[in-house]
């Protein structure tokens, strides 16, 4: 076959062939949830399990092998395999959502979450599938914004299966399943973790390098499991250790993935304890810091990188002066009763992308949300890292090259204008180029941003104005998770679809989305002019 | 003493010519027939065709008796392979000349000498050296060291202000009495003398020094020049000596780097910090105008071309920059560019060669210095001497070389009149070449 002259159909079979072989490692994955709702002796979960795991594997063979005799993915179509990968996986991360909402009975649905609950299980709003679309895509994304209003009441089993697709989808589902089922090690290959992990190669393969960063990610996982094991115990003697643990593990996986579910009602608030919220700033920022600067950290013991390292050094002071600030602007609005508590929670869990909730940003004045929008969610973590937003990375890169350019004025025609950016020295070709690339990111970004606010603005519903409108469509564009209120069961389709839609856009950062509707409505042939 | 050198290029041949003067069986080689014929022709120097990596070519020239395998290819790994084989092959000393200084500065992944290379140079990084002494004391056409940090070699011109004109080295004596420095030569007109007391100094006299750490500032003093501090220096060429002048004085001073290839400037601009690199021919008047060659205190012009280089450096001295540096490869044009005014040369083949014999011919230093006519020698004083324990004015001293400092207990002195010597010191003398002879003698 012509590899030049491949037709919108060849191109869609072998796309579903690479789909196929993620569907089969995500049927496999399906085991720990089930597990895990065996433990709890949640028979209709684990049902609800074992059936989503046979209907993922089943239609990943089918699809794997009916699409055999398809080519190998070109570079061209690794953009294209991590938009539309990362829409089925989870539209069938949805299937566990729906099922174990439909087969439990009522009865036993009422005993999940807390003794004595006088409102009707949350697992009932996932017989609608667009919510249980919803609940998936924003667990693969790890933005944490969700539809079952009372967490606990879901069950544990879909409850930890929640947290779990967070771990899943923060390092990048696709090179997960790359690492573990692919031998080659061609440039489609680095270009699929390019889309959706942290585009830094630090091992001589691309597989290698997967493979050290879910080493490095689990691992800190695990860390912060006994850590938040040990601290709750210390600053919670009272607590049960078998909720102790069951909340470790699930935030542990959602701290690390700066996913924000929780297994508490009211997020982290649900501890009622100052020092357990103190304690959860730590997840969050470990979260926020990129994974290959862990791996140079931990495995090449390069410990000056803390420092070093433009981003990692950029987050934590935007972490500082970020919280001190909202917490000031928060103070002069007098419209919430612990500034500083509230404050430096928040913006750490807005600029790390998490989305740990401990107060009622819908009280906020419209101040204090830009700041928070605009500070937080849009800039985001550190590139390399499991966050939202356009990334930090791209906004020292748009600020460093404005000095640049105002710099450059003062120099004479002849000299090479040199910028220093993150230790090394770019060549005036180089920095154009990351610039233009980090502008155009930033400016689509924002069109998005600002379509998701005006939609929102007219579907948001009562009581909701534009400030409450673009912190929402902030937080899912930013994968953040933070919520005024305005995602609920009961909001209007149009705008849950445009959320569902930005959590996926700001999880791939577009691009990939805009690549693939250009496939879809005009081909895979180029645009000659 | 049986001499191989690998690489006919200009280092190789500058060494063959000055080698030859000493040892006579001195075998160069290369793998141009035509360079190999001129050498031949010229110095009258055996040569052997071929690659100096293969065993049969280093075979034919001998290498298993050889006392010094010199590898000076332009080539690095030439050098280093040639070295690594010739060793091998019987040869009890090695000399590669390198580029890439992390083989010089980090023994602990390689050490080349266990692999059989005894000693590594680098031409260009030798001359960055001379460099970075010149901007310190910028008064100075040259200086080097010849002890540790003990001993300097310093030439200076005398100029109008200067207290000594016109006095005789005796008059001036009670400037030098205290035994840190002493005037071991005098250059006028392209002739070397060896002072005595009853020498006159002149306006433009070239003079040289021999001077212990401490009497550095006291030779400026002497000769009435001021201290001159260099804050921006204008480097002219990205060579590899430009390139390692630019990167290791960036800390020191402020730099601009002048270079007419762009690829060339774009690799440096990404290589060294806090250098300002520009994209233009530096010997373009408009060019150096434009970036503002009079606020500069010094221009060093390091390009690939002598004569470019030269003449560069004049316009800026014409211009009125303060200190002007040329490396000039070209020897013949030494005398013609010291006498039109360039008061600095440095030369990456005359450092290189210097390097080697002061290092490696152990027991017999000769040191040339640029446009002299006089060399320097080492000797060690012995047990049973007659010289030892007389003020050095009392011996019978030959004419035309001068005792001029001494290695005592790993310490550096100048030796003046009144200096007594000991057994075992190591005796600088400076003289010039037709009493080295007697000299030699006089120690022995």
């Amino acid at each position: 076959m012509n590899l030049l002259q491949l037709n919108k159909i060849d191109t869609f079979k072998m796309i579903f062939r690479q789909i196929g072989g993620l569907q089969i490692i995500l049927g496999f994955t399906m085991v720990v949830p089930l597990l895990v709702s065996l433990i709890y002796s949640e028979f209709y979960s684990a049902l609800g399990f074992v059936l989503s795991g046979l209907i993922c594997l089943i239609s990943g063979f089918l699809l794997n092998k009916g699409f055999r005799s398809s080519f190998e993915p070109l570079n061209r179509h690794a953009l294209i395999i991590a938009a539309f990968g990362w829409l089925i996986i989870t539209t069938m991360g949805a299937i566990p959502y729906f099922l174990i909402a439909n087969i439990t009975p009522v009865e036993i649905a009422q005993q999940f979450g807390t003794n004595g609950a006088n409102y009707i299980s949350s697992l009932y709003y996932f017989k609608n599938p667009l919510h249980a679309l919803f609940d998936s895509m924003s667990g693969f994304t790890t933005t944490g914004l969700t539809m079952a209003v009372h967490e606990p009441s879901i069950g544990k089993g879909l409850l930890f299966y929640r947290h779990f697709t967070q771990l899943l989808g923060g390092a990048g589902f696709i090179v997960l399943t790359l690492s573990l089922i692919s031998q080659s090690s061609s440039r489609a290959t680095f270009l699929l973790y390019n889309a959706e992990s942290t585009g830094e190669r630090l091992k001589s393969t691309v597989i290698e390098t997967v493979r050290i960063i879910w080493k490095v990610y689990l691992g800190l996982t695990f860390f912060l499991f006994v850590f938040l094991v040990v601290g709750t115990r210390i600053l919670l003697p009272e607590y049960s250790l078998a909720d102790n643990i069951f909340d470790s593990i699930n935030h542990a996986m959602a701290g690390m993935s700066t996913g924000g579910f929780s297994t508490l009602d009211d997020s982290i608030a649900g501890y009622h304890s100052q020092s357990m919220e103190i304690l959860y700033l730590v997840p969050m920022i470990i979260g926020a810091l990129s994974l290959p600067f862990y791996v140079k950290v931990i495995y090449n013991k390069q410990y000056s990188q803390i420092w070093k390292d433009m981003q990692t050094r950029s987050i934590i002071i935007l972490f500082v002066l970020g919280s001190i600030i909202l917490s000031f602007m928060l103070l002069l609005s007098g419209l919430v009763s612990e500034p500083f508590r509230i404050g430096v929670f928040q913006f750490v869990s807005a600029l790390s992308t998490t989305g740990w909730q401990t107060c009622d940003v819908h009280l906020w004045d419209s101040a204090s949300i830009s700041f928070i929008v605009i500070f937080g969610m849009v800039i985001g973590g550190a590139f390399g890292a499991t966050v939202g937003g356009v990334k930090i990375i791209r906004v020292l890169v748009l600020l460093k090259g404005l000095f640049w350019r105002i710099n450059n004025y003062f120099s004479s025609d002849n000299s090479i204008k040199v910028v220093k950016f993150n230790n090394t020295r770019l060549l005036p070709e180089e920095m154009n180029k990351e610039i233009s690339s980090a502008a155009t990111l930033v400016f689509i970004y924002l069109i998005f941003l600002g379509l998701g606010t005006i939609i929102g603005y007219y579907t948001a519903g009562q009581g909701f104005t534009m400030k409450d409108a673009l912190f929402e469509s902030a937080s899912a564009q930013g994968t953040v998770g933070l919520s005024c209120g305005i995602t609920n069961p009961d909001m209007s389709r149009g705008l849950e679809i445009t959320y569902f839609i930005q959590m996926w856009m700001g999880r791939l950062e577009i691009i990939p989305i805009l690549i693939l509707f250009r496939t879809i409505f005009l081909g895979t042939k180029p645009k000659v002019v | 003493m049986k001499i191989l050198i690998a690489g006919d290029g200009e280092v190789g041949f500058y060494l063959a010519k000055l080698l030859e003067k000493e040892f006579h069986d001195i075998i160069l080689i290369d793998t141009q027939k035509g360079k190999l014929a001129l050498v031949e022709k010229n110095l009258g120097i055996a040569t052997v065709l071929g690659d100096s990596t293969s065993y049969k070519v280093l075979k034919d020239a001998g290498v298993e008796n050889a006392d010094l395998l010199i590898a000076v290819t332009s080539v690095e790994s030439v050098n280093i392979t040639t070295c690594l084989i010739g060793k091998k092959l019987g040869a009890k000393f090695t000399i590669a000349r390198i580029n890439n200084l992390e083989y010089l500065v980090d023994k602990n992944t390689l050490d080349l000498h266990d692999l059989g290379i005894d000693e590594l140079i680098s031409p260009e990084s030798l001359a960055a050296r001379e460099v970075k002494y010149l901007l310190k004391s910028p008064n100075l056409t040259e200086i080097f060291n010849i002890y540790n940090k003990d001993l300097y070699m310093m030439g200076m011109r005398l100029e109008d202000d200067a207290s000594i004109i016109n006095k005789t080295v005796a008059e001036s004596a009670h400037l030098l009495s205290n035994n840190s420095f002493m005037i071991v030569a005098v250059l006028r007109n392209g002739k070397t003398m060896i002072p005595t007391g009853e020498l006159q100094l002149f306006k433009d006299d070239l003079l040289y020094f021999l001077s212990t750490d401490h009497g550095k500032d006291k030779v400026l003093e002497y000769a009435g020049k001021k201290t001159v501090q260099i804050k921006n220096i204008l480097v002219i060429g990205g060579s590899r000596t430009g390139k390692y002048i630019a990167l290791r004085q960036s800390k020191y001073y402020n730099i601009k780097l002048i270079e007419k290839d762009f690829e060339k400037c774009n690799y440096l601009a990404k290589l060294i910090p806090n250098v300002q690199i520009i994209y233009g021919d530096g010997s373009d008047l408009n060019l150096l105008k434009e970036e503002r060659i009079t606020n500069y205190d010094a221009v060093i012009s390091v390009t690939g071309n002598s004569e470019t280089n030269i003449f560069t450096c004049l316009m800026a001295k014409e211009l009125g920059v303060n200190k002007t540096i040329a490396m000039v490869e070209n020897i013949g044009l030494f005398d013609y560019s010291q006498k039109m005014g360039i008061d600095t040369l440095i030369n990456k083949k005359m450092a290189a060669a210097n390097f080697i014999f002061r290092h490696i011919l152990k027991g017999r230093v000769l040191t040339h210095l640029y446009g002299v006519d006089a060399e320097i020698q080492e000797f060690i004083v012995k047990k049973n001497s007659t010289i030892i324990h007389k003020p050095i004015k009392e011996m019978n001293f030959p004419e035309n070389a001068i005792i001029s400092g001494l290695i005592r207990d790993g310490k550096g002195y100048i030796t003046l009149g009144n200096f007594q010597l000991m057994a075992d010191d190591k005796v600088f003398v400076f003289s010039l070449p037709h009493s080295s002879k007697k000299v030699i003698s006089f120690f022995k």
